[in-house]
């Protein structure tokens, strides 16, 4: 049933199905997968692997799309790559593209 | 009760280490203390620890000194409280922190104060509190500033004082806000910056040079905002892969609009009360996979696309179009979807280049006749509409290539026949509403005709079972098999339309259906 009488935390609309429906303003609806079902929870910031992409509507976790990738800007634009990767201009890479190094000791390369 | 945690001693085995109650501490120096109403950072918790999540609490002030035994700190996350102020030396002592989250707080201004001895600060949230102003100085000690989110704050301008010295800084979003102008050389020193996030916002003008200085641009999203001119600016970006003006007031699209852009992949410009697109706007885009163009009602040439040959979607819809260059097939061999439905394209140049094809649209144009070399070489295409276009003949071989077409849609035309050969894995053909079709249908060479639309119910009597609506001798006439594969054909489950009845008999009398 809709609009069930108890929400989790920081949601606004939930149904028993599907938990969260609608969070709170400024938090981000995250959908954890459930066996068959996705159950929707409110987060003030996406899980690893996601990034929030804010609208006027609804604020919402979005898989980063991009390779060795841990945390994300946007679908195409890394802000943390998985140990051992380096990053470059949004992109994790095994070893530094051709013309860049890493700086001492850190795993940007420039 | 006490959490055990990580410590060494001299022989190396672990000690108990000192956790908070209300946190849960791992073995690494992760302490996670989010959402348990707490109202100050937790004491007690280790020197050792690198990651502190305090996120959904109720938090309202940080005050100085909070932080200064947590040496080794790179991660802080205090998003989902109420931070309404942030002591000036609240954050001293975190050398070390990296990652720094107040998204979704009461900061009603950038805490410079407080921010300014964060030298390995690389990541900076502030998304989704109420800042009116960012000072000049905001930023300044934060040299290995990589990534800055200011969306969702009240910010009427770019604050271009504070950013002034982030040469380092690659990913910026100041989406959700009121900025409604952006002047010249806003982002000038931002030379390093590769994500440009500003849609949702009130920008309604922008100078010429304004993004003079982002020489490594690759994403501007300016999307959901009110401008009425086509951002020329974009000249002073020579990396833009990924271009965002949807949902704006621009009507035209000048001649030469990307010239200075080669690198373009995508363009979102959807939404735009478009009515003229320069004929050269489109040129030389060769990483360009999808253009969609809707509305530009005024527009009359068909865009030049020469080598902007990687193509693989084109929608081009409700213009005074009325040709189609005869060499595009040549420009554009990796089209899969072509759209070109509501145009007044009279004449069809043969598409046999587009090997890829699988979607051609041509519904809704003044496409008279279809030629013999029309579609041929076309073996991809699953899906063609040529509904709604006056068409008076197909020339019987023109779909002799067709070995892939699913779906054929005809209707509303003005046809007497249709060619089938060619068309053996047809499941789908609407001949709806050609008025002049009064033949019956054979589907003797449609094997796989699962749905027909045909001009009159009577011509669904070869498909379907009819003899409940007439004498038994007439639906014996008009379902006499005459060898096998016919048997075979009645048999299917054949969906044909519009069925026949009580009052559309399988007779066709004089094909005036007003005497009914």
């Amino acid at each position: 049933a809709e609009g069930l009488a108890v929400c989790p935390k920081g949601c606004e609309r939930c149904s028993e199905y599907n938990g969260c429906v609608k969070c709170k303003p400024k938090l981000f609806i995250f959908l954890e997968r459930n066996d068959i079902r996705q159950m929707g929870v409110c987060l003030a910031s996406c899980p690893v692997g996601y990034f929030g992409m804010r609208n006027p509507e609804t604020n919402r976790c979005t898989q980063c799309k991009i390779e060795n990738c841990e945390a994300c800007f946007n679908r195409n634009f890394c802000t943390k790559c998985k140990d051992g990767f380096y990053s470059h201009r949004g992109r994790c890479h095994g070893t530094c593209p051709p013309g860049l190094t890493n700086t001492n000791g850190t795993m940007e390369c420039i | 009760c006490y959490f055990l945690g990580f410590g060494a001693t001299a022989q190396g085995q672990s000690t108990p280490s000192i956790c908070s109650p209300s946190c849960h501490c791992d073995e690494d120096g992760l302490v996670d203390c989010s959402g348990k109403g707490l109202i100050a950072i937790p004491v007690g918790l280790s020197a050792f620890t690198y990651h502190l999540e305090v996120s959904m609490n109720n938090i309202t002030e940080l005050p100085a000194d909070v932080f200064k035994n947590f040496p080794y700190l790179e991660e802080l996350r205090l998003a989902g409280n109420d931070l309404a102020f942030i002591d000036p030396s609240a954050l001293s002592g975190l050398n070390q922190l990296k990652i720094l989250m107040l998204s979704n707080n009461q900061l009603k201004t950038v805490p410079s104060a407080a921010l300014k001895d964060l030298h390995a600060l690389q990541s900076l949230r502030m998304d989704a509190n109420h800042i009116t102003s960012v000072p000049e100085d905001s930023f300044k000690g934060l040299q290995q500033l990589r990534h800055l989110w200011l969306d969702d704050n009240n910010l009427t301008e770019v604050p271009i004082g504070s950013l002034r010295h982030q040469a380092n800084l690659q990913a910026l979003t100041l989406a959700l806000n009121r900025i409604s102008y952006i002047p010249d050389n806003a982002f000038a020193n931002l030379t390093s910056l590769v994500v440009l996030h500003l849609h949702n916002n009130r920008i309604k003008e922008i100078g010429e040079h304004c993004f003079n200085g982002l020489v490594n641009l690759e994403t501007l999203d300016l999307n959901f905002n009110n401008l009425m001119v086509f951002p020329r600016a974009i000249e002073a970006l020579p990396k833009l892969k990924e271009l965002g003006f949807h949902s704006n007031d621009i009507a035209s699209i000048p001649e030469g609009a990307f010239h200075k852009n080669p690198l373009l992949r995508t363009i979102h410009l959807y939404d735009n009360p478009l009515s003229f697109v320069g004929a050269t706007a489109f040129q030389n885009l060769t990483d360009l996979h999808s253009l969609m163009l809707r509305g530009a009602s005024q527009m009359q040439d068909f865009p030049i696309l020469t080598s902007t040959n990687n193509l693989e979607s084109l929608t081009l819809t409700g213009t005074k179009i009325s040709s189609i260059p005869a060499h595009l097939c040549e420009d554009l061999k990796l089209l899969r979807t072509l759209d070109l439905s509501y145009n007044q394209i009279e004449a069809l140049p043969s598409f046999h280049g587009c090997v890829a094809l699988q979607e051609l649209n041509l519904q809704q144009n003044h496409v008279q006749q279809i030629n013999r070399d029309t579609f041929h070489g076309l073996g991809s295409l699953r899906l063609l509409d040529l509904s709604r276009n006056g068409m008076v003949s197909i020339h019987r071989d023109a779909f002799l290539s067709l070995t892939a077409l699913t779906n054929l849609d005809l209707s509303m035309n003005s046809l007497t026949g249709v060619p089938t050969t060619g068309l053996n894995s047809l499941s789908q053909l609407k001949l709806s509403g050609n008025l002049q079709m009064k033949n019956m249908l054979s589907a003797k060479s449609l094997p796989k005709l699962r749905s027909l639309s045909a001009p009159y119910a009577y011509q669904c009597c070869a498909f379907a079972d009819c003899s409940p609506m007439m004498g038994h001798s007439e639906a014996d006439d008009l379902k006499q098999p005459t060898d096998g594969e016919d048997v075979e054909r009645i048999s299917m489950i054949m969906r044909c339309t519009p069925s026949p009845g009580a009052f559309k008999p399988c007779e066709h009398l004089l094909g005036n259906w007003m005497i009914r």
